[in-house]
């Protein structure tokens, strides 16, 4: 009884969202019973521009924060796990500080920052906010895994002479896989997710990620009663991300817990 | 090799900094510049004048206590919900894993793609909630047009996102507690009540306190739902400080005035959270005097 409802609270919503979407629009306005309709899919995907291009930049925006991120987390976790106890203590807490901040209130200043440097409008630009604002996360969970590796292979390693690069990419880096797997796959959904910094840095339409499209979308008054098109909208924009949950459910649900109880 | 350390680190740390120490230390100057439309959108020194303005400035005010009133509701509901959650997906049924990851669907959507799904369910008339409450007999609900009720709306869409994150930790924490403390409860005849009470929520404490203090934070920067489920309405009564300061800069221009603002949750934040972090310390502290 109690998993139906947590069913039906979880799925429900989503569900209504799907039939919605594929019902005409008279049918959603209870002027007609019955309608089913393709249309509003068809609407979204031959739009100006089609829909396909906001996915396509969040997508193409959340690999290149993924790859930033991990590419400056690695090396700063594992420095932190060697650097000795009370600097770690003390830098960790910061970070873990940082992770928790709510990122839209810093909006304003990255976006004074974005014209300054000539960022704004520039889709791979985004990068370096995200990455910025997903490090303190990245960086817990690196470093818990750096944590959990015995010393004494790093020491074995040492004495066969190879340098730190060496020890990082043949000893360390393939016993970091499933953590590295984690904070990528949450990095990609915030950046996928992520809504005040991309309003702002991006005006061009065409450049737009899926949750400003979205909130365009939602602010358009074209249609008279737009919910068959929204509804599609968030089948589209949602499609991806379920998809992705269900085929990494495990490297998200431990990046989250872990994350958060090692932070 | 202790500089090498440092080097490994440094371009992490620098971009930490540029993404949230040098926001901070601007918007402190800024705070201190007029910068608007009417100075040609050039910063002008005016010392302390745009933080009394913001302490006489009702709608500042009024949207603190939207804020605070957003956050307490949503974030309680969502540490209850989710704890009902994790104590059900704790137990050894059947189809666990299918429904933990099932659960958690709501919290991987992007936040504005919900909050427009939302829009559609709360319409009046021909939302599903209102479908149903007319199939009832019964006026429908103005979920969207009533300021009384909008911001339930809100914490209704709010809960429904973030409580699989709570239930997820929960869930970690439970999961860490060793099986043998309940069968031991069982021996000496606790009941299923008594070792919830006197077991599960004491153990359980780290983990409420970490949901809490992180839930609370993102809570009272509540933007992206509220910018398009109601987008501040009706009346400005569901407007957070941040959509207030997003607005002040975005639509009125007012650059000076906005930092004040985000300065000024920053610290209402800060105070919160300190004291959520205080309470932890000294309840720690507490405890561990007792034993």
């Amino acid at each position: 009884m109690a998993r139906l409802l947590l069913l039906l609270w979880s799925l429900g919503p989503m569900l209504w969202q799907l039939v919605s979407s594929l019902r005409t629009s008279d049918a959603l306005s209870g002027l007609a019973s019955g309608g089913w309709t393709l249309e509003h899919y068809r609407q979204l995907l031959q739009g100006d521009p089609p829909f396909l291009t906001y996915l396509l930049n969040s997508a193409v925006v959340g690999v290149c924060s993924t790859a930033l991120t991990l590419a400056l987390a690695v090396p700063c976790a594992y420095a932190l796990t060697r650097i000795g106890r009370r600097q770690a203590r003390s830098l960790t807490l910061l970070v873990a500080a940082a992770a928790a901040f709510p990122a839209v209130l810093l909006f304003l200043a990255l976006l004074e920052l974005a014209r300054d440097w000539h960022l704004a409008n520039q889709l791979l630009a985004l990068s370096l906010p995200y990455a910025g604002l997903c490090l303190p996360l990245a960086i817990l969970l690196l470093q818990a895994a750096f944590a959990d590796i015995p010393i004494e292979l790093e020491e074995a390693a040492l004495i066969e002479g190879m340098g730190l690069w060496q020890r990082l990419r043949w000893v360390l880096l393939p016993l970091l896989a499933p953590a590295m797997a984690s904070s990528a796959l949450l990095v990609f959904l915030f950046s996928w997710n992520e809504y005040p910094i991309a309003l702002t840095w991006l005006s061009r339409t065409e450049l737009l990620t899926l949750a400003p499209a979205m909130a365009r979308i939602a602010g358009s008054s074209v249609y008279t009663i737009p919910y068959g098109a929204f509804a599609a909208a968030t089948v589209l924009g949602s499609a991806p991300l379920i998809a992705l949950m269900l085929l990494f459910q495990r490297q998200i649900i431990s990046g989250l817990t872990q994350g958060a109880i090692k932070g | 090799m202790r500089w090498r350390l440092w080097l490994l680190m440094a371009p992490a740390l620098a971009l930490l900094l540029a993404v949230f120490a040098v926001p901070l230390l601007h918007y402190l100057w800024l705070s201190t510049q007029a910068q608007s439309v009417l100075t040609g959108l050039l910063p002008e020194p005016i010392g302390a004048q745009q933080w009394l303005r913001l302490w006489n400035d009702s709608r500042f005010w009024q949207d603190t206590w939207q804020t605070l009133r957003f956050s307490a509701a949503s974030v309680s509901l969502e540490m209850l919900l989710g704890l009902a959650i994790a104590l059900l997906l704790d137990q050894p049924l059947r189809g666990r894993g299918v429904l933990r990851t099932i659960s958690l669907l709501p919290w991987a959507l992007p936040t504005t793609v919900m909050a427009l799904g939302w829009r559609w369910i709360f319409n009046d008339p021909y939302g599903p909630i209102n479908r149903l409450v007319a199939g009832l007999g019964l006026p429908a609900i103005p979920f969207l047009s009533n300021p009384a009720i909008t911001w339930m709306a809100a914490v209704g869409a709010d809960t429904w996102k973030t409580t699989p994150f709570v239930a997820l930790l929960l869930l970690a924490g439970l999961q860490a507690i060793p099986a043998d403390l309940y069968e031991a409860a069982a021996l000496e005849g606790a009941t299923p009540w008594q070792s919830l009470r006197r077991i599960t929520l004491p153990l359980l404490t780290p983990y409420l306190l970490i949901a809490l203090l992180f839930r609370l934070a993102q809570a009272l920067g509540v933007f992206d739902l509220i910018q398009v489920l109601t987008g501040g309405g009706p009346a400005g009564s569901t407007e957070s400080l941040a959509l207030y300061a997003y607005l002040n800069a975005m639509r009125f221009l007012d650059f000076g005035y906005s930092a004040t603002l985000l300065l000024g949750s920053f610290a209402i934040l800060l105070v919160l959270c300190g004291a959520a972090a205080l309470l932890w310390r000294g309840n720690s502290r507490l405890q561990g005097a007792l034993r």
